[in-house]
């Protein structure tokens, strides 16, 4: 199973799918266009553990981690 | 208490793994519960914590901050603190007198602040200090 992570005010949203179903691949591709699409940088993390940004939606990653753009404080 | 588990070594050996994890978790979320911490920002330290190196994990337990490496300067931004308005300030090592900070654009709890800044500096770092805001650390 592979889980979204979206972060929000109440910590976070995760959205788990079975990436061997089509139907969940579509559905996480189009959550993956429309958060990237709203600002959001998405994250994963690469085989040694450390995270790596993506800008295209990866039906093989296992989590992928959403946050909000970041402004200067 | 151990007369009642299986005799079976295998299946002991978990159990006793099982019994000590549960244990161990039991007692992390009780230290972050006496330090004030509410359900969900635990929630958010968990998650930094799940995505935190090996070495930025032993810190972070040990003395409540981390290291970041710049991916672009290689330099090392430490978080100085974790908690309310200044999570998001960095010290810069090299220059202790520099400071930046930067959040998101969303309210969220302070482990997800710092997880977020952590994974702009490790994968963007030019553009994480183009927005943010520089101060003078006291």
């Amino acid at each position: 199973m592979a889980t979204q992570i979206v972060m929000n005010h109440s910590g976070d949203t995760r959205h788990v799918f079975d990436a061997n179903d089509a139907n969940a691949l579509l559905e996480a591709e189009r959550r993956f266009k429309e958060l990237t699409g709203a600002g959001f940088t998405a994250a994963i993390r690469t085989a040694s553990g450390e995270p790596a940004v993506t800008h295209k939606f990866d039906p093989t990653a296992e989590e992928t981690l959403f946050f909000p753009r970041l402004v200067g404080g | 208490m151990f007369e009642n588990l299986p005799r079976n070594p295998k299946i002991r050996m978990i159990r006793c793994f099982l019994t000590d994890t549960l244990r161990r978790a039991r007692a992390i979320r009780d230290w972050y519960q006496e330090l004030g911490y509410t359900e969900t920002e635990m929630r958010g330290i968990k998650l930094l914590r799940e995505w935190l190196s090996p070495e930025q994990l032993v810190q972070f337990h040990r003395f409540r901050y981390f290291d970041v490496t710049g991916c672009h300067s290689g330099k090392t931004y430490r978080y100085v603190t974790v908690r309310e308005r200044i999570s998001g300030n960095l010290t810069d090592l090299g220059y202790p007198k520099a400071g930046w900070c930067f959040v998101p654009n969303e309210p969220l709890v302070p482990g997800d602040v710092m997880l977020a800044q952590k994974i702009s500096l490790e994968t963007d770092e030019w553009t994480a200090l183009a927005v943010a805001k520089s101060f003078r650390p006291i």
